[in-house]
């Protein structure tokens, strides 16, 4: 649901965000799952897949506990997700507890922003994405 | 690990200061044509997103 509800707001933003900078997602499994992905999110951005999950290893991402996927607040939180762009659970497709983020990179390689997911409803949102394209943002980490 | 495979004990997030270590990553996008993570950020700042999952 959280997964489904950052992409309708991601798409919310896209005139933005595009304006900002380069953007791209990337989930797990097969390119097939990647493009059923984009094309139910209606994104226009690539949609990368990892099967090995190599690279959320390399940002920094973490896997959850079952707490921080099923937890009073967590569920709280997807109420209002939900409600919010509309969308419900579907068959999660995946590492069920891992968890993603978002890095801001530079063109000369720094990592101008990251805001690594601390539990399954924690995303970052489109506007302070937007920020730190911009460059607006200091390096701040989640957790 | 426990159910769905999470994890036993709470961990921490590690993100990094700098890209090296994803630079040269390549990856299949919704086509299956391969990309070099690198070659997002080559010209402008770029917003690199790692979804939970697909659900």
């Amino acid at each position: 649901m959280f997964c489904r509800d950052h992409a309708v707001q991601l798409h919310r933003a896209r005139a933005e965000l595009d304006r900002a900078g380069e953007v791209v997602l990337i989930g797990q499994l097969t390119p097939r799952h990647a493009a059923h992905f984009r094309r139910r999110a209606e994104l226009t951005w690539p949609v990368l897949a990892d099967e090995d999950r190599a690279s959320y290893t390399a940002a920094g991402a973490k896997v959850a506990t079952a707490n921080e996927l099923f937890g009073p607040k967590v569920v709280a939180k997807g109420v209002q997700a939900s409600r919010r762009s509309q969308v419900i659970q579907t068959r999660t497709i995946g590492h069920a507890a891992q968890l993603g983020g978002v890095l801001v990179v530079r063109p000369d390689g720094s990592v101008a922003w990251s805001h690594m997911s601390e539990d399954a409803s924690d995303n970052a949102s489109p506007q302070e994405i937007v920020s730190a394209l911009h460059g607006g943002a200091e390096t701040a980490t989640a957790g | 690990m426990a159910i769905f495979g999470t994890a036993v004990r709470k961990q921490r997030t590690n993100p990094p200061h700098d890209a090296s270590g994803l630079a040269d990553i390549v990856l299949p996008d919704h086509e299956g044509v391969e990309h070099r993570l690198g070659e997002f950020w080559r010209d402008r700042p770029a917003a690199l997103i790692w979804l939970r999952h697909y659900g």
